[in-house]
């Protein structure tokens, strides 16, 4: 029956609560390591609130189906995860189950985070339990009955959660085996660029075919990726370690604060990672094609055009985004190039033209500033639409106006 | 909450809104009168700095967005006002009115960094951004290229000029 | 008498008489004394002028030399990109001998020994070259004779040159003067009259290249604007402005949001007896931010005044309706009987109207004040161009005497007629007086552009009758507009026939210097712009549209009689009977303005082969007003893409005469500026009334020329020695009107609306 297979895995036992290890009991290298690969998984970007503690939760995470906060990943015992052995952890990362035997919330990864490693997962234990404990509670979620039942979360995982195996691939080299272990796994990539189902469940089928995430488009990273100049090894690399590149711009959005944290990772993994994607979008075949879609963009660029949008582009715009004939300097991003103007859903563009790109994020030390209380709805759209009409060749995006107006009600702090 | 960044190479904090745009805390916090306030909106140039070394319209960029970053204005440009951009705009009297010109001035040294030797079409696109109410566009675009000639690294010895 | 003298005699207590006196000294008694109203030198880091060092010569008004030998030169006038402080120490200097490299000048504070303070018209050079001239030679003499006493030779023995009194191989420095005692001497008014002034080929600064005094701290931030302007505990004020510009009354204000806000302090409605800023509502608050934060937050429910829902087709409309009526307003004395009965027997007339929109002034500074109570006396620091006009109003609004208001004058982020309106000042003071703080008020774009005293849209018709072989019999010229003296300085309305009284600066520029036959020039206030928002003064103010009709007329009229439109512009140009000309300013007449025509023509290569839809046009204009000509030709090489209608300005060639060039590098700039105006003006600005309000607040939709959009400039000088006159504005006025002219050479199409746009030289090649 599956309703008794439901209530078989629905019931899982808790896991007897420890004294919390001395730090000292971990080894350094370790805790190092660990270090690296929570920065790789960007544990902290979930797991902290906006100006709260590192890792003591709190995060608000909107979902289509509600408000889920983030739990206390800090030593606490009674608020964080000062009491869980490292079977507790690793069962948590694996299988999402917390140490009284409650079901987590698959916001957290843990589909992802099955393919780990017991090496990585123990750097990632040592790492976590060495860290300063923090006394604080999660706030209340806003999921909507039922889903605010946890129980039913078993139920869930029981039409969905297959959990993964890191199985290498035979006819792959090393190095991409190590990059699909890491982007599959700790980076869980998908975990933003696959689809979900109505159930919020990644569709394996479209794996990385895009979707929206955050009040952003994370754009699809196989051979379905619109930016005219393939996503090769180098710009993977660029991208990935400094958050720029020269032919698909800088990093925004919450993909920001994802290149920070794999930035952190060594060299050849980072690397590894970028030979996996580019083998993903295609990037070999696409490579002869690189220098015409450039002169193709920069000639878009030029060429301008005469509309509504062109003084506007003239002044605001063209100061930082204008290329001359010698090409693409990679801190003057080329928005030809960008996939922002080549994607279905003029999303990510809106945000970047209403709240700009801080210090942090995308090319570090450099700001691009915000529009968002200089121009208009009608300003943006009219902008939006003269770089769709000039920079590409697709078509039109619908209703502008009203995209714009819902991007910016998403601000933080709009009313 | 607290932002800190450089101004003109000294350490800065700030205690205001995040949101508050950069422009008044470099005006009327710090001071820095050079940079100018004109359309609030990134579309005249005249409060452009650098920031991280890009030309940065400060009336727009929330404090916020420059928490780490290293912010330059005209008055930090170079210590005795001797860049050669305003050797050449002082040898050329660029300014009119002069309210725009610190904007200039931050954007062509910019715009020089960028494309060492600007042709028209260069400074036509980037100098576009910066209004000049006075209408000088005629002596930028000459100190432009003048400037853009004294930068030049040094023939290569033996080589005519 | 010309509106000049009317404007000295109108705009201040002190008459032009006693400004002259004042400058020159009837008795000009020497002697040591200290100018309390030393306000700001640009040339000096903080702007503050250092103190004079040792004992000093300071004779009159106008200038001093301490013991160094640093000469001040007193600038009354406001600095908004003229370098006129340079221009006019130049010219003191020049007669005075000094020293350039000793010479600095401050720029003062309304005092009323200054006089008549205002900076406008294009005025400057014009109206002080005759004072500092002799103020300088006066200097020279007495240092000479006191030089020589000094040095034990006589006065004749002596030459000044470069700051020192010379003898044969000794010499003695003006500034060594100044230490011993100075000068002791007066000059009767007859003597003053009779100073030798040294003859041009003398000259050593007028007219020669210089690095002006202002422009080093215009390159490195330090140059203080009004905006710049703070003193402790200043409060910030950013204004909640009301739906009208006339009549509004504040019916209530919720400030409960607002009050959320950190540093918000209060809304202030302000009570202002002047009338200048009815309805007006501050927001203070702590720091400028915090005033735009609240601001926006601030609910304010008013009652409007008129013109609240009044549009550019009204106002238009209302104009035309005006023009058709044959009794509204005044007709100017141009000397003439009455052209109408030429119209009846002429063998051809034509006649054709124009229109130009509504432009902003858009000075880069968005109009601020800072105003404080001090000792007893209202301080107001801000940028301003015409400090005698707005001093009774703000006596009228504060309840106090205009002597203990002073304007401190910061450099000016433009100016262009819009700061010669101070009406700006008043709310900060209005509000300093209210909270008993320093308050600095500072309007947003947005806010500069609603409460702009726009340039007012006009309307014109023209008409020009022809005898049996071309030639022409009688012209008349008919422009409303909004009237910017008759709402601001109503005392300087000018007389014209039948005592009607018009505003000089909405007409100036139809009465030009061609020789037309019979002529009639009539001005009509559009009283229904004139209630319904506050007209302007916008660089070159009336020929901004005067002469737009009158250049295109002048083209279309020569098309008429199958003329070539430099031809039959030159033959009109013919230098008689009125338009003879004469001195001191206008010698030469129509005859300097053909000069300056076939000059320009030459350089741009009228008459010779253009590609495909290109063409060439012609303006040509005497400047501001016929007193103080300033003879200007443009010829404009456009090329017209007939499909979309858009017209490319490939090259403007310019010719002025403008008599004695004093500063050329300031000349140039000056008229390279004021050709991109007209430039800007013709092509890229204009806004609209839309229920009562200016259309365009921002650079969003509001469009002034940029660089990418700069054409060639081929802009010359006629060498002249003949009196000096106004450079600021008159070159804006020729290229509009070449541009019109070069679009019909090129496709044949005709445009008679100000701005040109894309869509109307399409609709003009279609028909
Ligand atoms: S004030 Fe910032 S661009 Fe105009
Ligand atoms: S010099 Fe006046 S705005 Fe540029």
């Amino acid at each position: 029956m599956v309703a008794g297979a439901a209530l078989a895995l629905a019931w899982r036992p808790a896991l007897a609560p420890i004294a919390p290890p001395p730090a000292a009991s971990f080894a350094a290298p370790q805790i190092a390591r660990g270090a690296v690969l929570a920065s790789a998984g960007y544990c902290a970007t979930c797991h902290t609130a906006k100006g709260g503690q590192p890792y003591a939760g709190g995060y608000a995470m909107e979902t289509p189906f509600g408000v889920i906060h983030s739990t206390n990943i800090t030593p606490d015992v009674e608020t964080g995860i000062g009491a869980w052995s490292e079977a507790a952890f690793g069962r948590a990362m694996r299988e999402g189950v917390a140490r009284d035997g409650s079901h987590l919330f698959p916001a957290f990864p843990y589909e992802h985070f099955s393919r780990l490693s017991d090496d990585d997962i123990a750097a990632l234990y040592a790492y976590f339990m060495t860290r300063p404990p923090v006394q604080a509670e999660a706030p209340r979620n806003t999921l909507p009955f039922p889903l605010n039942v946890r129980l039913l979360q078993a139920g869930w995982k029981l039409l969905f959660f297959r959990p993964q195996r890191d199985e290498p691939r035979a006819d792959r080299s090393a190095e991409w085996n190590r990059g699909a272990y890491l982007a599959e796994g700790l980076a869980h990539c998908g975990a933003c660029h696959t689809p979900r189902n109505a159930l919020g469940a990644e569709r394996r089928a479209q794996a990385y075919a895009g979707a929206a995430i955050d009040h952003w488009i994370a754009p699809p990273l196989d051979a379905s990726n619109p930016s005219p100049v393939a996503w090769d090894v180098d710009e993977l690399v660029a991208y990935l370690s400094t958050g720029v590149t020269r032919y698909h711009g800088t990093v925004a959005g919450p993909m920001a604060a994802v290149t920070r944290g794999i930035a952190q990772l060594p060299p050849e993994d980072i690397r590894a990672i970028a030979v996996y994607f580019a083998d993903l979008d295609g990037a070999a075949a696409r490579a002869d094609a690189t220098p015409a879609a450039v002169a193709t963009a920069l000639a878009r660029s030029a060429a301008g055009g005469d509309d509504a949008g062109a003084p506007l582009y003239a002044a605001a715009c063209a100061s930082c985004h204008y290329n001359g004939a010698d090409g693409v300097n990679p801190l003057r991003p080329e928005l030809a190039l960008g996939s922002a103007v080549h994607l279905d859903d003029p999303t990510n563009l809106i945000q970047v033209i209403l709240f700009g790109i801080d210090a942090l994020d995308g090319a570090p030390g450099v700001v691009m500033p915000a529009f968002g209380r200089a121009l208009s709805d009608a300003d943006v759209a009219r902008l939006a639409a003269y770089l769709r009409a000039t920079r590409t060749d697709r078509a039109p995006w619908p209703d502008l106006d009203k995209k714009v107006a819902q991007v910016r009600a998403t601000a933080p702090g709009a009313e | 909450m607290t932002t800190r960044f450089t101004i003109n190479g000294r350490a800065a904090t700030s205690e205001a809104e995040g949101d508050t745009p950069l422009l008044w805390i470099i005006r009327d916090d710090l001071g820095l009168t050079g940079t100018k306030f004109g359309c609030g909106i990134g579309m005249c140039g005249a409060c452009t700095v650098h920031v991280g070394g890009r030309a940065t319209r400060a009336c727009i960029t929330p404090l916020a967005a420059v928490d780490g970053a290293a912010v330059t204005t005209i008055e930090g440009l170079d210590p005795q006002a001797a860049h050669p951009v305003q050797q050449v705009w002082r040898e050329l009297q660029v300014p009119q009115c002069g309210y725009c010109q610190s904007g200039q001035i931050m954007q062509t040294v910019a715009l020089l960094q960028d494309f060492p030797q600007p042709t028209d079409a260069d400074i036509d696109a980037v100098m576009a951004g910066s209004l000049c109410r006075c209408m000088t566009y005629v002596r930028i675009r000459e100190a432009i290229k003048k400037a853009a000639a004294a930068m030049a690294p040094a023939a290569a010895p033996g080589a005519s000029s | 008498m010309s509106r000049v003298q009317a404007l000295a005699e109108a705009g201040h207590p002190l008459s032009r008489r006693s400004f002259l006196v004042a400058a020159t000294g009837g008795a000009l008694a020497f002697g040591f004394m200290r100018f309390a109203g030393a306000a700001m030198d640009p040339a000096v880091p903080g702007n503050t002028p250092a103190a004079a060092l040792g004992p000093e010569f300071a004779p009159g008004l106008w200038f001093s030399i301490d013991s160094e030998g640093t000469v001040s030169v007193n600038i009354i006038r406001a600095e908004m990109g003229q370098h006129v402080g340079t221009a006019l120490a130049r010219i003191l200097a020049d007669e005075l001998e000094a020293d350039w490299q000793r010479v600095r000048v401050i720029y003062v504070d309304t005092d009323p020994k200054w006089g008549l303070m205002v900076t406008g018209g294009s005025w400057s050079v014009w109206q002080t070259f005759p004072v500092f001239s002799r103020a300088g030679a006066a200097g020279r003499i007495a240092l000479i004779e006191a030089g020589a006493k000094l040095l034990g030779v006589s006065p004749a023995q002596c030459t000044a040159r470069a700051g020192k009194v010379i003898a044969g191989s000794r010499s003695i420095a003006y500034g060594e003067i100044a230490r011993r005692g100075g000068p002791a001497r007066s000059f009767s008014a007859e003597e003053l009259a009779r100073l030798p002034l040294k003859p041009v080929a003398e000259r050593r600064l007028i007219g020669r290249p210089t690095q002006a005094l202002d422009i080093a701290r215009k390159v490195d931030g330090s140059g203080l604007y009004g905006i710049d302007a703070k003193v402790p505990g200043m409060v910030y004020a950013r204004p909640k402005l009301p739906p009208t510009r006339n009549g509004a009354k504040v019916v209530s204000i919720d400030d409960h949001a607002a009050r959320a806000v950190k540093g918000y302090r209060q809304c202030l409605a302000l009570d202002d007896p002047s009338e200048t800023v009815p309805g007006w509502v501050l927001v203070i608050a702590d720091s400028y931010p915090a005033a735009l934060r609240a601001s926006q937050l601030v609910q304010v429910q008013w009652t409007a005044g008129p013109g609240a829902d009044v549009s550019e087709p009204q106002l238009q409309d209302h104009a035309r309706t005006l023009i058709d009526r044959a009794d509204a307003g005044v007709r100017l004395d141009v000397g003439s009987e009455d052209p109408a009965p030429l119209f009846q027997s002429a063998a051809s007339t034509v006649e054709q109207v124009y229109t130009t929109a509504t432009v902003l002034h858009f000075q880069l500074e968005p109009v601020n004040a800072l105003a404080f109570e001090k000792d007893g006396v209202m301080e107001i620091h801000t940028g301003n161009q015409w400090q005698s006009l707005i001093l009774p109003t703000l006596a009228k609004a504060l309840g106090r005497a205009e002597t203990s208001i002073v304007l401190r004058t910061y450099l000016l982020g433009g100016g262009f007629g819009r700061r010669l309106n101070g009406d700006y000042t008043v709310p900060a003071a209005l509000a300093a007086k209210a909270l008993g703080v320093p308050v600095k008020l500072v309007l947003t774009r947005e806010d500069d552009c609603h409460f702009d005293s726009v340039r007012s849209p006009s309307v014109q018709r023209v008409r020009m009758a022809f005898g049996a072989d071309g030639e022409v019999q009688a012209m008349e010229h008919h422009a409303c507009a909004g009237w910017p003296t008759q709402v601001m300085a109503g005392a300087l309305l000018s007389k014209g026939l039948d005592d009607g009284r018009y505003d000089p600066f909405a007409i100036a520029g139809a009465d030009h210097w061609y020789d037309v036959g019979r002529q009639l020039v009539r001005a009509i206030p559009n009283d229904l712009a004139n209630s319904s928002f506050r007209p302007g003064w916008l660089r070159s103010v009336g020929p901004g549209w005067t002469n737009w009709a009158l250049e295109s007329f002048m083209d279309e009229a020569a098309h008429h009689v199958r003329q070539d439109p430099l031809a039959f512009r030159l033959k009109l140009l013919n230098g008689k009977g009125r338009n003879a000309g004469s001195a001191p300013s206008a010698v030469g007449g129509a005859l300097r303005q053909a000069e300056v025509l076939r000059r320009a023509a030459q350089r741009a290569g009228w008459g010779s082969a253009l590609p495909k839809d290109s063409g060439l046009g012609i303006g040509t204009s005497f400047g501001q007003e016929r007193d103080m000509p300033t003879w200007g030709a443009c010829v404009a090489r456009v090329r017209v893409d007939r499909a979309s209608g858009k017209v490319t300005v490939e090259k403007l060639t310019i010719v002025v005469d403008a008599g004695t060039i004093v500063d050329p590098d300031g000349a140039l700039a000056q008229t390279q500026g004021a050709a991109l105006w007209g430039l800007s003006m013709a092509l890229h600005e204009g806004t609209e009334f839309v229920n009562g309000q200016v259309r365009d607040a921002n650079l969003n939709t509001y469009t002034p020329l940029r660089i990418n959009d700069v054409p060639a400039l081929d802009i010359s000088f006629v060498d002249s020695a003949e009196v000096p006159v106004g450079l600021g504005e008159p070159a804006t006025t020729i290229v509009a009107p070449a541009i019109a002219n070069a679009i019909f050479a090129a496709v044949g199409a005709r445009v008679r609306d100000l701005p040109i746009t894309a869509a109307a030289v399409r609709a003009a090649l279609a028909t």
